[in-house]
């Protein structure tokens, strides 16, 4: 019995042990929670209390209206259109791709865009917004509107297109905007969080970003799980971009851009079925027509042929403002704006005349004749030659082992500085240039602007290759021969310039007294006494300036037939071959530019100033395979000087 | 007994928990629903008074009775957990059975109705008995044969529960120290085996858990919700009414499984410890009248019932806190859910009568 007792006692006392064992387990489960809540609630709060917020409040920045930009009689070159952009947050979709496919049935998507939204969704935060469709039509809207039960986390914004009334006129010096690149969101991480913000991708859309952009706005929006907003709270409003105007003038521009476009051959209409019929079977035409080119021509063979292409500036000789400014062929900037289809950039960028290159800044072209007067000034500067100084031509120069042709085979006969530029006799600078020496023509080149960058604005401006001996060296790595300044002598060889550069060389010939730089902003140009003084002896310069007027007005000169009626022009022509003739070519006689493939034609140039006695304004023109300076270069260059010379007259 | 020894042993401090509790929940309750007084506050206020009345029903039963009846009223229990995939409802699950006024879910006081059985089972074996494990066959089977039946509404959490709350009997009665360590072994044996019948949902909720983050807005989403609120809520939190979390949806069924949040996200760590020391204090007060009962059937009962409670604090806040899956297990007397509440109620009658009874030596099948 006492033994049972006891045996009781045991159990007993084991079922207390056990009870009190458990309720210790029990403790320190419990404790386990009062850690983790101590982790969560105080060593991490901040955290959660951030996310929290995050989750609360929907922190948006607002995009401000980008600035304008204006021409020079402030009409509108680059402005803002509001318009609806349809906006999805992936975080609050359930079925991306099916969401997307509801949108298709109510307004079209493209599968392409289509692909690119989930592509760009599973790239980024899910919480992100991305941009459906910009530019809803009214219908559109409304037809979401109706339908928004089924599209449940697609929300619609208001928003600022970028528009160019102006279209291609102006695409190279405005440029364009288009949506933020994934370069861009990696220097910015915020330009991630607004959707339909468009950056400027190149002109003066990429150059003035910064201004034109303003500053973001920033709102709260506090947000339920849905993602339907409950309350707005603004904690800075946007601020506009600042308006830039410009010192071109758009009606110069327009004209300077279809006589450009024209060149020597007849616009014809397009309507007409030989026409049309042409432009099935010629690619070329094809090419222009798919890019939005609405000028075709009939050259002087009677064959229906794309616009001319090439490059055209010209800018005020006193304030060095840029009246107008065009790079052909040209694309429209409004292109870029919206979603661009893979169609449209493939006809942009394999268009074989490369429309998106803005010739006038980058567009590297030997100056060819249009060189001399850099020669000229070289020579007379350092004394090798005076006014009166002649040379004979015959045709060719000998040097060494190899002729050096003149353009014309028959030869100048004995001509002084003023007669080779007029007529421009290619023996006398090859034997000046070798006289005077690469160093000093590389010198008086820079001071003329060649090789110089202009800071004009534009983006990607292109240097250029104004060589001398050092250069060579460095950059070929082998000794410079004389033969090299021989061809140098008339802007050949390795010598590159922009067509920019050489409309400061015209305006710094007709200025003689500054070192004119071109200027795009109208605040630019109100004060002239910033530019550098030009440091080249005014008896050169008058001497290079009445050259120049002889091209014009001898009754050889290379551009006789184009002076302006009742203004005076000087100008240099200068014709560049880009096809080396071989000698069997030369013997059988060369073919006329028009008769050779558009390609092997050579390059027209033209460098000109008007008025003679009064300078007003310089121009530089390259038509690109337009066949020669004189016929092609240097009627369209007469006839933008006289447009806008009459244009400020009246 | 005199009446004021018998008042005296009523567990007194579990009544003024339960009560506080009850009242708190209303107040979550009144906060989830966005500072309105609505119908389903009431409800919570009429169903603990119903809990009331049955806890104050069960307290004036005969201890006896309840001894002698608690097999019939497992297999009265058995009987409806086997007809619920023909009464039930729920959608994908069938948990509850539509009474009308309540979804009544029968596998919560199931629980209860097992913990009783197996206390009297146990009480009664020999104490040669008890060290054997023959005799704990039985006790096992009637564990298995319930968790089972709840495992295939399905319910997960709460047959893991019953099978934990059984196991603690079990231990409590005396089982060898051996067979203890057996057990452990042979359960770490059958996870591989469990993981394999698992319903996908249930699987991918244990992935979720592992890794929360990797589905911020799928099945991670209400874990993360979760720490957001109660991280966010700080030392004091962010004041009655404030919940930002709460207040914007963020935070799911926060009325009911995730209510601890909604108060943590209000009232912060202070708030959510003062409520885990209050479950503690209903906890050991039913741990108390165990330990000072003298016979074994008390013993038993109060190491289940103090048990079951613990394990739908814990296994609720591990949920939200992210320490463990969410299994859908509500905290009881705060959560808005009617069965979990009742059964409170009957773990309090339970207590309270164990309570006016723990001198008798043992009880009697008469």
């Amino acid at each position: 019995m006492a033994k049972k007792r006891k045996e009781i006692q045991d159990v007993a006392n084991q079922i207390s042990r056990r009870m009190l064992f458990v309720g210790g387990l029990q403790i320190s489960f419990g404790l386990i929670l009062v850690g983790r809540l101590y982790q969560l609630q105080i060593l991490h709060s901040d955290a959660y209390l951030k996310l929290s917020d995050q989750n609360q409040f929907d922190h948006r920045l607002v995009i401000a209206p980008r600035g304008r930009i204006f021409d020079s009689k402030n009409r509108l070159l680059a402005g803002n259109a509001e318009v609806f952009e349809l906006v999805v947050i992936p975080a609050r979709v359930k079925n991306l791709e099916k969401l997307l496919a509801n949108i298709d049935r109510i307004i079209g998507l493209s599968d392409e865009a289509a692909s690119e939204i989930i592509d760009t969704a599973s790239k980024q935060p899910n919480f992100l917004e991305i941009s459906i469709k910009s530019d809803l039509t009214q219908r559109e809207l409304s037809k979401l509107a109706i339908r928004s039960a089924i599209l449940e986390g697609v929300l619609f914004q208001k928003n600022f297109n970028r528009i160019y009334p102006q279209g291609k006129l102006l695409s190279h010096v405005t440029g364009y905007v288009s949506g933020v690149t994934a370069q861009e969101v990696e220097k910015n991480q915020t330009l991630r969080r607004l959707v339909g913000l468009k950056t400027g991708k190149s002109g003066l859309e990429k150059t003035l970003e910064n201004s034109l952009r303003g500053n973001f706005g920033k709102e709260r929006i506090e947000v339920n799980s849905k993602g339907k907003p409950v309350r707005f709270i603004s904690d800075n409003l946007p601020q506009r971009g600042e308006d830039h105007q410009l010192t071109i003038d758009i009606d110069v521009q327009s004209y300077a851009v279809n006589r450009l476009k024209q060149g020597n051959s007849e616009v014809v209409e397009l309507a007409t079925s030989a026409v049309q019929e042409a432009i099935t079977r010629n690619d070329e035409l094809q090419a222009h027509i798919n890019i939005g080119e609405t000028m075709i021509l009939k050259d002087a063979k009677s064959r229906y042929v794309p616009p001319e292409s090439g490059a055209v500036v010209l800018m005020e000789i006193k304030t060095g403002a840029v009246i107008a400014m065009a790079s052909l062929p040209s694309y429209d900037p409004n292109l870029f704006v919206g979603r661009l289809s893979n169609r449209t950039w493939q006809n942009i960028n394999q268009h074989p005349r490369v429309p998106l290159m803005n010739r006038v800044v980058s567009g590297l072209y030997s100056p060819g004749s249009t060189f001399k007067m850099v020669v000229y000034a070289a020579a007379l500067e350092a004394g090798i030659v005076s006014a009166d100084t002649t040379y004979f031509c015959k045709g060719f120069f000998e040097f060494g082992d190899r002729n050096f042709y003149c353009w014309q085979e028959k030869g100048h006969g004995r001509v002084d500085g003023r007669q080779a530029i007029a007529q421009s006799c290619d023996v006398y600078f090859y034997q000046i240039a070798l006289k005077t020496g690469i160093d000093r023509i590389q010198n008086m080149a820079n001071r003329m602007g060649l090789g110089v960058i202009t800071d004009v604005g534009i983006p990607e401006e292109k240097l250029g290759i104004i060589p001398n001996r050092a250069w060579k060296q460095t950059n070929r790595g082998s000794i410079w021969t004389p033969g090299e300044t021989v061809i140098a002598g008339i802007g050949q060889g390795f010598v590159l310039t922009t067509p920019i550069q050489l409309a400061v060389m015209a305006a710094r010939i007709a200025n003689g007294k500054k070192a004119i730089t071109p200027k795009l902003h109208s605040k630019e140009v109100e004060n002239t006494d910033d530019f550098a003084p030009l440091e080249i002896n005014e008896y050169v310069l008058r001497e290079i300036q009445r050259s120049m007027r002889s091209v014009i007005s001898d009754s050889r000169g290379t551009a006789r037939n184009y002076d302006i009626d009742g203004y005076k022009m000087a100008g240099k022509t200068g014709t560049v071959q880009v096809k080396k003739i071989t000698k069997a070519e030369r013997e059988a006689g060369v073919i006329d530019n028009i008769d050779r493939r558009w390609k092997d034609r050579d390059h027209a140039l033209f460098v000109a100033y008007a008025p003679y006695d009064k300078p007003k304004y310089a121009i530089s023109i390259i038509v690109e395979h337009g066949g020669s300076g004189s016929s092609m270069a240097a009627p369209i260059a007469r006839d933008i000087l006289k447009f806008a010379l009459e244009r400020q007259s009246t | 007994m005199s009446w004021t020894s018998r008042l005296l042993a009523v567990p007194w401090g579990m009544v003024c928990a339960i009560l506080f509790l009850v009242l708190i929940g209303c107040l979550a309750l009144y906060s989830a629903s966005d500072g309105v007084w609505t119908a389903s506050v009431q409800q919570h206020l009429m169903r603990s008074g119903l809990g009331f009345l049955i806890a104050i029903f069960i307290a004036f039963l005969p201890i006896n009775f309840l001894f002698r009846i608690s097999f019939f009223v497992w297999l009265c229990f058995v009987a409806i957990l086997m007809a619920m995939p023909f009464i039930g409802v729920g959608a994908g699950a069938t948990r509850w059975i539509d009474l009308g006024f309540m979804n009544f879910q029968p596998s919560e006081p199931a629980k209860i109705a097992v913990i009783v059985l197996l206390a009297r089972y146990l009480s009664q074996r020999s104490f040669d008995q008890i060290y054997k494990l023959i005799f704990h066959v039985p006790a096992l089977l009637i564990i298995a044969i319930t968790a089972s039946l709840i495992f295939v509404q399905p319910d997960l959490g709460t047959g893991l529960m019953l099978i934990v709350g059984g196991l603690a009997v079990i231990f409590v009665s005396g089982l060898p120290k051996r067979y203890v360590c057996m057990g452990i072994g042979l359960l770490a044996a059958a996870i591989p085996i469990i993981w394999s019948q698992l319903y996908d949902y249930q699987k991918a909720r244990l992935l979720t858990f592992l890794n929360p983050e990797s589905d911020v807005l799928g099945a991670g989403w209400q874990i993360t919700q979760s720490k957001i609120a109660l991280g966010s809520g700080g030392m004091f939190g962010k004041g009655f009414l404030q919940g930002s979390q709460s207040q914007l949806d963020y935070l799911p069924e926060k009325q009911t499984d995730f209510v601890f949040t909604l108060i943590g996200e209000e009232f912060g760590f202070v708030g959510n410890v003062s409520i885990i020391l209050i479950y503690f204090l209903i906890i050991f007060s039913i741990t108390g009248v165990g330990l000072k009962a003298k016979n074994r059937f008390t013993q038993l009962v109060s190491s289940g019932l103090a048990m079951t409670i613990f394990l739908y604090m814990f296994v609720n806040i591990a949920m939200v806190t992210g320490v463990l899956p969410v299994v859908g297990a509500p905290l009881p007397l705060l959560s808005y859910g009617g069965t979990a509440l009742l059964t409170m109620f009957v773990i309090l009658g339970i207590t309270i009568n164990m309570s006016q009874n723990s001198h008798k030596e043992d009880l009697e099948v008469s």
